[in-house]
């Protein structure tokens, strides 16, 4: 019955953390311009930040060979000749942190050219975070109480 | 030997044979022309025959990023080719001659050497230099005998943009040459000292040559000649044609290691690219000397060859959309 | 030692039933897979030398670092053990050689030299280098269709070349980059092939599953089933049920990780440890990071950043992780010595890398798993398209749940290795420094990911 009613306790405090709710921070929303440079095999700068709301218009500039942008989460993207610069503009309503990446192929390390775009605050690091440390927390208590259980179980094999 | 033995061995022989054959065979079966960036080979072959009145089919792929597909001075949409991917085009030839084929998606610094030749054949087979045209008439600059690689800056330059409005409401009664050979040799600068004789000021003399330059173009001329710019120009030139593109630093660079490696010539200078945006440089060149810079190249400077590339209606089209870096035109 | 005692203690004998007992047991299910296997390995090779240069819509490129290393750390480690060297076509072509035959009984007399393996190299020394040297050059490795075709053969030969040389599987054994970290976390797998009654085999005359008999080869994997305690070394390759007299070998259904009960008393395994644990996150922070630089770095082998990448890689993996580990470990005091503490303690990272590569290769494989559509398609790249796919575009998958499910997996291999930790822990010292040092680890490894 402790068992159960620990692991339950510990069940709901992982699901506190992980969807519960936080307070956003209201920040009125703004109108933000990037400009990210594109070369095989890496954007500059790499890692944008804005808050949940804003729009965002990154002005993609290829500086060798055709590059996209994709945007994951967001499922959008922008391609850009060198010479020919292109925008992307959207509003950065899903909060969090994704990455974007090349979506034309551009040589050997394209499917590695990331950046990443983070709306708001990277919540759900934190909530991983949260997670693991529960886990940990929750782990001596309940091991504990498996390796009694476990002896218990040897002694009554052995008797 | 027992039969499963024996069978097996034959399975796992036959399988492997036919893994290693069966892929080189297709692989033999299907030439492909492969486009790389130039620094990794270019096209290859880059050298295609055809005969005249005969569909050439190719079909192209890119080993490493995208290209394009065009051939010069030919009326035909550009094909994209992808990494990987096959793109078939076929094209048809009516006159015997060299043709060459071009990347039309920038690759890289050496983008615009990236380039191959087309020889087709047939009819009276006779092949004669620069394309399907005929034979070429002899270039503006040629038989003007301009000397395009002497300094042509204009001494004298606008205070403020020349507005060609304005220009049109100083009326007709201008003493300007109306004729179309006038405005393709003269610079701007050129009419505007022209005009030293009248009353206008400095400003509505700029005025004048900003409507002359207008009335020498159309707006789909100028609306051609900027798609042609954004594609094959800004990459060096810069989008707003302040001679900042993505390779100017690039090319600046590329030209001081050529330096070192030629020994004595240290009065050639490379060059960045032209600033179109700076009034001394372009109100001090006529169209025809453009049209010179862009048919030959620059000659070690990384500004390409465009001659076998463009038509000349393509060219001009190219110039008068240069001019309006400096001129404001109706819109 | 309860192990011992009550070896079927929550096992289930899948050869118990008659049609997976008759499907091991003929040679001819398995040679069928072989077969196809060996045409696929052959037809990846040729598309990796001969298709196009462009890793993403290279068969070879696709098929082995996409669609084949997904189905191995997704499924087949985590749930097969060592399940993929079962069907690995690799070792085929070195035992018809060693052999002279594929199904008949072997010769009495040895066809080749059929050497022992010297002593030093009996043990995963060259694997772990083998490994460590694939992945210093593994990011032109994964993108150069060239240099895939070049190591998948290689591979292929140096397996025939050993076979001619030394007895039974000496590549897949002692040198086989993959077999490495293959059978060090197959030891997480519910799956084992274990021997039924101790007794049997104590009693059992000529040892037919170690010596071979008529009714098939000696254990290739060089392994006797009657002393096997730990999946690592063994390859199911199912040899041993064919020639067991006695029918005394089982396959078992057991719960996950039961081998980490038994705690690893071997450096060069407590090392692959390691090297697994780290090159799992140097991946996640070079490949998936957004620093060109280091990117830039791990490709261009051969440059001076290239070996300074190198020297870092190393670093971590043979100075950093190990070192970390064992100031944890020497904050406790126990009756053994540190280093039999640190190579059983290092047992607790097996489940957590484990993990560490099922994150890492969620986000590579549901990334990029739509070129293999493409690449189906049009596999040597020569504008055809087989089945209507060839056109496919890029597309990643599953993008709102990846960020989840990466959690999902480090957290379970944390309270996993937690749980390793406590049972290997001999000593009954405290685990806590190992479970502070992988709560760290795997707090690393989610801002590397997420």
């Amino acid at each position: 019955m402790r068992l159960h009613f620990s692991l339950l306790l510990l069940v709901m405090a992982g699901l506190v953390v992980a969807f519960a709710p936080l307070p956003v921070p209201a920040v009125a929303p703004q109108e933000r311009t990037f400009e990210v440079d594109a070369r095989q095999y890496a954007y500059s700068p790499s890692e944008l930040k804005v808050n949940a709301g804003d729009t965002v218009t990154i002005k993609l500039v290829s500086t060798d060979v055709v590059h996209g942008l994709y945007v994951d989460g967001y499922d959008i993207s922008v391609e850009a000749d060198p010479g020919q610069s292109a925008r992307l503009t959207f509003v950065a309503d899903k909060p969090g942190s994704f990455r974007f990446r090349c979506n034309v192929t551009c040589g050997a390390m394209h499917p590695f050219m990331i950046g990443k775009i983070t709306v708001g605050t990277n919540d759900w690091l934190y909530r991983s975070i949260g997670l693991a440390s529960l886990a940990v927390i929750g782990f001596f208590p309940l091991s504990s109480f498996l390796n009694q259980s476990k002896k218990k179980d040897e002694r009554n094999i052995a008797s | 030997m027992k039969r499963p033995e024996l069978i097996s061995r034959i399975l796992i022989i036959t399988g492997i044979l036919l893994a290693v054959g069966a892929p080189l065979f297709l692989w033999a079966r299907t030439p492909l022309i492969h486009a790389r960036m130039a620094e990794d080979g270019g096209w290859n072959p880059d050298v295609i025959q055809a005969e005249t009145g005969k569909p050439l089919h190719l079909k192209l792929t890119s080993d490493d990023v995208v290209h394009g597909f065009a051939v010069g001075q030919m009326d035909m949409q550009s094909v994209d080719i992808l990494p990987g991917k096959v793109t078939e085009i076929t094209l048809t030839f009516d006159k015997p001659g060299i043709y060459t084929f071009f990347c039309t998606r920038w690759c890289g610094l050496n983008h615009w050497r990236m380039r191959g030749t087309i020889e087709v054949t047939g009819g009276s087979d006779i092949i004669t230099a620069g394309g399907s045209s005929e034979p070429a008439s002899v270039p503006l600059y040629v038989s003007l005998d301009l000397d395009i690689d002497a300094p042509h800056d204009s001494p004298v330059i606008p205070n403020e943009k020349p507005s060609a409005m304005n220009g049109q409401l100083l009326g007709a009664n201008l003493p300007i040459d109306q004729s179309l050979d006038y405005y393709l040799s003269h610079s701007p600068y050129q009419v505007f000292t022209d005009l030293s004789d009248t009353s206008l000021t400095e400003s509505q003399k700029w005025d004048a040559v900003a409507y002359l330059w207008q009335s020498n173009t159309t707006p789909e001329s100028l609306a051609n000649g900027k798609e042609l710019y954004a594609q094959n120009c800004a990459a060096c030139h810069g989008e707003n044609g302040a001679g900042d593109g993505v390779f100017a630093d690039d090319l600046a660079e590329a030209g001081e290691a050529s330096m070192q490696t030629m020994e004595g010539a240290t009065d050639m200078v490379m060059q960045t690219p032209v600033d179109f945006t700076d009034p001394s440089r372009i109100l001090g060149a006529s169209p025809a000397l453009l049209q010179g810079k862009i048919l030959r190249g620059g000659m070690g400077t990384g500004m390409p060859m465009w001659g076998v590339i463009f038509t000349e209606e393509q060219i001009w089209d190219l110039i008068a959309y240069i001019y309006s870096f400096q001129f404001e035109y109706q819109k | 030692m309860k192990e011992i005692l009550l070896p079927n203690m929550n096992r289930i004998e899948l050869t118990r039933i008659p049609f997976i007992k008759n499907t091991l047991k003929s040679r001819y299910p398995q040679l069928a897979v072989f077969i196809v296997m060996l045409v696929g390995y052959i037809f990846a090779i040729l598309a990796g030398l001969i298709g196009t240069p462009v890793g993403s819509h290279n068969f070879s490129i696709v098929f082995v670092w996409i669609a084949w290393w997904a189905i191995l750390i997704l499924v087949a480690v985590p749930f097969f053990g060592r399940g993929w060297c079962a069907v690995c076509p690799i070792p085929l072509p070195g035992e018809w050689l060693q052999r002279g035959a594929i199904l008949a009984p072997p010769d009495k007399r040895p066809k080749w030299l059929n050497l022992r393996v010297p002593k030093m190299f009996r043990n995963i020394w060259m694997q772990n280098i083998s490994f460590l040297l694939l992945a210093l050059f593994s990011s032109a490795l994964l993108t150069t269709p060239n240099i895939t075709g070049i190591v998948l053969a290689a591979m292929l030969f140096v397996a025939i070349g050993l076979s001619a040389i030394f007895e039974r599987r000496a590549f897949c054994r002692y040198l086989c980059p993959v077999g490495g970290f293959i059978g060090l976390y197959s030891q997480t797998a519910p799956i084992e092939l274990r021997i039924k009654d101790k007794q049997v085999c104590v009693k059992c005359v000529g040892k037919p599953c170690y010596n071979g008999s008529d009714a098939g080869y000696g254990c290739p994997w060089d392994v006797f089933p009657g002393g096997m305690t730990k999946n690592t070394y063994c390859g199911l390759c199912m040899e041993c049920i064919r020639t067991c007299p006695h029918d005394n070998i089982a396959v078992n259904l057991r719960p996950f990780s039961a081998d980490l009960a038994k705690p690893t008393a071997r450096l060069d395994e407590a090392f692959k440890a390691f090297i697994m644990f780290g090159a799992a996150m140097i991946y996640a922070g070079v490949l998936l990071g957004p620093w060109g630089t280091l990117k830039d770095a791990a490709y261009n082998v051969g440059t001076g950043a290239w070996f300074m990448y190198a020297v870092i890689f190393l670093a971590i993996i043979f100075i950093v992780l190990p070192g970390l580990f064992t100031l944890g470990i020497m904050t406790t005091k126990g009756r053994q010595s540190l280093k039999q503490r640190f190579m059983s303690l290092s047992t607790a990272l097996i489940p957590l890398g484990l993990m560490f590569w099922v994150a890492f290769s969620l986000s590579f494989v549901l990334t990029n798993a739509s070129y293999i559509l493409a690449a189906l398609s049009d596999p040597l790249a020569l504008g055809w398209n087989l089945f209507g796919t060839a056109n496919a575009a890029w597309q990643p998958m599953l993008t709102t749940i990846l960020a989840p499910a990466q959690t999902l997996a480090l957290v379970v291999g944390l309270v996993w290795s937690a749980r390793t930790a406590q049972k290997v822990n001999e000593a009954g010292t405290s685990t806590i420094p190992v479970i502070v040092y992988c709560f760290v680890a795997t707090s690393i490894m989610l801002w590397l990911l997420l």
